[in-house]
């Protein structure tokens, strides 16, 4: 908990933050040490690219960070990855009990309870404050269901309250909302910040198909009685007869789930920490909050029968959604490809549609994973482009994962360096290619061929000597020595920490560092 | 083997280094089968059940099996009203009890073993063989002759192979040699089936067209390359078949086949036999016969799954 | 959210047409087959249900007279004409058998319903509990429900229907075991005859009753309570023993589709989302895991219509299955050339059932 509020004070502008973790693979050939402590910060906005040979834990890494490793063999076994200010590995240790009794010989004993309340914080946080697109949309996406119901799926997830919430707020809307409304955007000067508050207000309302026109109405008229009319009868229009109480009973019982989702957070938070005070205060806000539940029962029964009713709504909200997005990133046809099966669509269609269903629930953190492998080049370049905007529209930042470093150059704010489950190199993108320091990430940038280096005459290319090693032996000390041209003793026997060179350029190599200094 | 690379030159030898010689690739199949102890479970059952009917081969009168033609090659020694019980007081002919004709259970159903995997085991071979022949070819060469080979198995696919089975046997004269004509002629579109698929994906791949361009013939592809790998399906389709025969055998002779011979030992004359004294609670009739042949059944199946597993390039690991 | 379009009902019409059209082939190559049957029998025994012993006609006359009437004093090809004729009437020859009536179809038509009433009772009961079972299991293999039920499979899949039918005649059956608290269903018929009134019911005719032919619905409808019962309490051991085989086999075949359908990218993905591990089961998991199940669903019902031969036969339970046994004690050709094509019948429109339920299910097989 210390750590957990220091941590956060400190860099509040990181969002993303991984700390020593570490994954490994229990197969009948041996233990696989995937990551070795890796640490990672991700700060607000930024794209940070994670590059690296094939086999060296980029995947894995996101697949942990997303606690999406297969299980068995893959566990994570320890380390701490705060997403915003919750840590999704909360309690990891207690989840299971690994009994290793040789490298071959390892027996994991489950806790059924406790992977169910974890599972149960996963899927809160999983698509709401972080999600993934994956290297293959064609395995990616569900076969057998309609593409706008995987995406709406996600909506209807995570965006329950705030549909309701609009939905209430349109068909309730009085002459008073109007009237704020119309003032707050006369109050604003700035042409961006108009637009802007329009876009909020429309969103608000649930009318966001009518955002264009509530525009223009400001464009056009000045009279603020006019436009209060006008609004008024876009709103009216746009209202549903959706049944208000029951839609208000439904909003209360999601907000109720949220209340409940936090109290376990607290509960799963003070059992992490151990103070036997904090847990019994937040037992006790549990138990109230379970409380008050009482209230929903009759709500509960009536919403076993008559669910898709209740949702109706909520699930119209979502549709239109769907196609918002979709239009987003850029599919010609939304509504048709809405209702399209994923074998329908090609591959770059199902990769825009896979980005579409990250986005859906705006999250703060998009994870790419070589997002671009499986297609052709020319819509390699339209899908990063778009990724790039859509970054730079919603500010949220994004993990980018690849082996190309052409793509990192194009695309990344800061690079990570990773080799053999270690972070080994981490600056910002001018300096990852003009000042190497690792001798990994020099081998790597000499094995591409560049424009100002081959200058017209031929220049046989670097490769790195050797391969990835095995990650059930790997070497001692840093994992890179057998392939290093600067060996040094050291190397064979300590792991070297990731230092910073000032700059936030840090790099793990005893090349860098005082050899007495890293043992702090 | 050494030899043979020898004398082959260096292409052969090339050869060797790109497939392991066919001994050491056998060793290695065993090994894994061995490792998956519920099939050599089943495979040392079918061993055994097999070993009872050759033996029976060998030493007719060994085990106390023996064929059972007449009433009076039974002893009636313990003849009352209904069969006797289970008991080991009269020697252990009588552990399983009496059935019909007061036949003492255990070496009667010795013998029905024997007659059950000498049919099933005729049946299936003969099926494999006119199927696996035709199949491959059919696989191989396609066109109109693939067309009317497939047009045929739809026929026999299109009703269920007992109901079938029973209209071929009727035609054919209620016999139990009949019966096995007629299984064998059901049986054979289902390998049919198999090994054109399998022929056919083989054909298509790259190594045959390979062989064809430098000069392979037709039929010698179809020996080198595809034969070889539709074995090893047919293989393993054939054990699990084994056990389906076998059950589809007992029950066509349960449902009144065996007029010709009714005291053949045979598993569901056996039960055909047990049914008369159903309502008089005898059950050892009944419930011991079953027994052996589901254990013969569920090795057999156990056998034949860990065959695919080991056998099936794309489970194997 | 949002229901198939019109335009795929429109071509899940054409799809059907079309599938029914390319049936066309297989049953004129189902009745080629059972003429080639009927071929191979001897005449004599072909012409026997025909001649009629009490006319003071001669056997020699009335026996040409049959053979003339079968078309068999022509060549095969022009007598198959005859015999696909005969089948476009309705007419699958004709029976001698007591308690039967003469001609085969009538017999037939009495005894169908009581073998679908078997089939579409087992299927329902398989159907009911594989599914939810096989998704319990398949979400947590190598638990120990999973290792029972694969005990259960295999045995299902080994074990003989018609031993499994007398096992249970034994265990549950009134009257076989003495002093059984088990004992307590009947094992023959389809109804006890002495529940009938005397004189019977003129919706109770030879046995059999009118509308349905099923003495279950027939009961309830003409409002005699414990015939029904009666017929219910009949009922359950044969459905029992054939659900036994089928329940087997669809459990294993789901159980192989969820472990391997959980195994898929796209489940990855429905986690990412944020899917509680419940819905990702029933509703990304389950619904790709059904897609192998149904394809080898006509290859299961095969087996349960070869099953209810040998159930009906244990049971006496007067069905197809029932009907064709005793036609073998008595030789009786037409009759069982005639089932044997019924039953090709019923599998091959099963087949279709289920192609169209496949293209439902699986998205990616489109018509």
């Amino acid at each position: 908990m210390m750590q957990n509020s220091e941590g956060t004070k400190s860099d509040s502008d990181v969002y993303l933050r991984v700390e020593k973790l570490k994954t490994q693979f229990f197969t009948s050939r041996g233990i696989v040490k995937a990551l070795d402590e890796v640490n990672l910060n991700i700060k607000k906005g930024e794209i940070f690219g994670l590059v690296g040979e094939s086999g060296c834990g980029k995947s894995v890494t996101a697949q942990s960070i997303m606690y999406l490793v297969p299980d068995p063999p893959g566990r994570i076994v320890s380390g701490k990855i705060y997403v915003g200010n919750v840590n999704m590995l909360i309690g990891l240790d207690r989840l299971a009990k690994i009994t290793i009794k040789s490298e071959t010989n390892v027996k994991i004993k489950r806790n059924k309870r406790l992977i169910k309340r974890h599972n149960y914080l996963l899927s809160k946080i999983r698509g709401d404050r972080i999600s993934m697109i994956f290297q293959e949309p064609t395995l990616a996406l569900n076969p057998v269901l309609r593409v706008g119901d995987q995406i709406s799926e996600n909506i209807m997830l995570h965006l329950k309250i705030e549909m309701a919430n609009a939905i209430l707020r349109r068909e309730m809307a009085t002459r008073k909302d109007y009237e704020s409304f119309v003032q707050k955007v006369f109050s604003i000067g700035d042409k961006d910040q108009r637009g802007k508050e329009i876009l909020d207000w429309c969103e608000n309302y649930s009318i966001s198909d009518a955002e264009e026109l509530v525009g223009n109405i400001f464009l056009t008229y000045q009279d603020p009685e006019t436009i209060i009319k006008s609004l008024e009868f876009i709103v009216n229009e746009r209202k549903s007869g959706t049944d208000i109480n029951r839609l208000s009973r439904a909003r209360d019982y999601y907000v109720y789930q949220q209340k409940l989702f936090e109290a376990t957070l607290k509960l799963m938070e003070a059992e992490a920490n151990g103070r036997q005070d904090e847990i019994e205060s937040a037992k006790y806000e549990l138990n109230e909050a379970k409380r008050e539940g009482g209230t929903f029962l009759s709500f509960r029964v009536i919403n076993i029968f008559m669910r898709r009713r209740i949702e109706a709504p909520l699930r119209d909200a979502a549709k239109r959604r769907v196609i918002e997005l979709l239009t987003l990133v850029n599919i010609s046809e939304p509504e048709r490809a809405a209702i399209s099966y994923p074998h329908e669509l090609s591959g770059g269609m199902q990769q825009r549609v896979m980005i579409a269903m990250a986005l859906a629930s705006s999250p703060q953190m998009l994870i790419a994973d070589e997002p671009t492998t499986a297609l052709d080049v020319t819509t390699q370049a339209q899908i990063l482009d778009l990724i790039r905007n859509l970054n730079r529209q919603m500010g949220s930042s994004v993990l980018f994962i690849t082996h190309d470093l052409a793509v990192i150059a194009q695309m990344c704010n800061r690079v990570g360096v990773m080799y053999a489950g270690n972070i080994v190199e981490e600056a910002d993108v001018n300096t990852i290619f003009d000042n190497p320091k690792h001798p990994y990430t020099i081998g790597l940038l000499r094995a591409l061929p560049r424009a100002d280096r081959i200058a017209g005459k031929m220049v046989k290319l670097d490769t790195v000597a050797g391969t990835v090693p095995n990650l059930i032996t790997p070497p001692s000390g840093c994992r890179f020595h057998p392939r290093c041209k600067f060996k040094m003793d050291i190397c064979e026997q300590k792991k070297p920490e990731l230092d910073d060179l000032g700059g936030g350029h840090k790099v793990a190599c005893f090349l860098y560092q005082e050899p007495g200094g890293s043992t702090q | 083997m050494a030899n043979d690379t020898n004398v082959g030159g260096p292409i052969l030898k090339s050869q060797t280094v790109k497939h392991r010689p066919r001994t050491e690739d056998f060793k290695h199949t065993f090994k894994l089968f061995i490792k998956n102890e519920l099939a050599f479970v089943g495979f040392v059952i079918v061993l055994v059940y097999f070993a009872i009917a050759i033996l029976d081969y060998v030493y007719p009168s060994y085990l106390g099996v023996r064929n059972i033609d007449t009433v009076a090659s039974w002893v009636p020694q313990l003849a009352s009203g209904v069969p006797g019980a289970p008991t080991l007081a009269h020697g252990w002919w009588y552990i399983f009890g009496e059935t019909e004709y007061f036949a003492p259970i255990f070496p009667v159903m010795l013998a029905a073993l024997k007659t059950d995997i000498t049919y099933s085991v005729a049946i299936v071979i003969t099926g494999v063989l006119i199927g696996t022949i035709l199949g491959t070819l059919s696989g191989y060469f396609g066109k109109l002759y693939d067309e009317v080979l497939m047009r045929i198995t739809d026929i026999f696919f299109s009703v269920p192979t007992l109901v079938l089975a029973i209209a071929v046997t009727t035609v054919l004269g209620k016999s139990l040699t009949n019966v096995v004509i007629a299984l064998i002629i059901i049986w054979w579109p289902i390998y049919a089936r198999l090994t054109r698929g399998v022929s056919l994906s083989i054909k298509s791949n790259k190594f045959v067209e390979a062989a064809t361009a430098s000069g392979s013939s037709g039929l010698r592809n179809v020996f080198v390359h595809v034969l070889p790998n539709v074995l090893s399906v047919v293989f393993v389709q054939f054990s699990l078949d084994l056990g389906s025969i076998v059950q589809l055998f007992a029950a066509l002779d349960f449902i009144g086949f065996n007029q010709g011979s009714p005291l053949l030992p045979e598993i569901g004359n056996m039960l055909t036999w047990g049914t008369t004294y159903l309502v008089a609670g005898i059950w050892w009739p009944i419930v011991i016969p079953g027994i052996f042949l589901l254990i013969f059944t569920v090795a057999i199946n156990l056998m034949g799954d860990g065959l695919r597993d080991v056998l099936d390039p794309k489970l194997r690991r | 959210m949002i229901l198939p379009s019109a335009v795929d009902w429109m071509e899940l019409r054409y799809f059907i047409l079309r599938r029914i059209l390319l049936l066309i082939p297989t049953i004129l190559g189902l009745s080629i087959f059972m003429f080639i049957l009927i071929e191979a029998v001897p005449k004599a025994i072909l012409v026997t249900p025909y001649i009629n012993p009490h006319v003071q006609i001669p056997y020699i006359i009335q026996e040409q007279n049959a053979l003339k009437l079968l078309g068999f004093n022509y060549p095969p090809p022009i007598a198959y004409l005859f015999y696909l004729d005969r089948l476009f009437h309705g007419d699958l020859g004709l029976m001698s058998m007591p308690g039967y009536p003469n001609s085969v179809s009538a017999a037939i038509i009495d005894a169908l319903p009581n073998t679908i009433q078997l089939t579409i009772f087992a299927s329902i009961v398989s159907i009911a509990i594989a599914i939810p079972l096989g998704t319990y299991i398949g979400a947590r293999p190598n638990s120990v429900a999973d290792q029972a039920s694969r005990v259960f499979s295999l045995t299902g899949y080994a074990i003989p229907a018609f031993w499994l039918a007398l096992l249970l005649q034994l265990a549950l059956g009134k009257g076989t075991i003495f002093g059984n608290p088990f004992g307590v269903l009947p094992i023959s018929g389809s109804y006890n005859p002495s529940l009938i009134p005397y004189p019977a019911p003129s919706w109770f005719v030879n046995g059999y009753t009118d509308p349905t032919h099923l003495v279950i619905f027939d009961s309830l409808i003409h409002g005699d309570i414990p015939l029904f019962f009666d017929a219910l309490e009949h009922i359950v051991l044969p459905v029992l023993t054939l659900t036994y085989g089928l329940l087997a086999g669809i459990l294993r075949f789901m159980r192989a589709g969820m472990v391997d359908a959980s195994n898929q990218e796209y489940v990855k993905t429905a986690r990412s989302k944020g899917v509680p591990e419940k819905l990702v089961i029933k509703k990304h998991i389950r619904k790709n895991a059904m897609i192998p199940t149904v394809t080898v669903m006509g290859l299961l019902v095969a087996g349960l219509l070869g099953g209810v031969v040998l159930v009906e036969y244990v049971f006496s339970y007067p069905g197809m299955g029932y009907l064709t046994t005793q036609g073998i004690l008595s030789y009786q050709v037409w009759l069982i050339i005639g089932t044997t094509l019924v039953f090709g019948l019923i599998l091959v429109m099963t087949n279709l059932v289920v192609d169209v339920v496949y293209a439902l299910t699986d998205p990616r097989i489109r018509y």
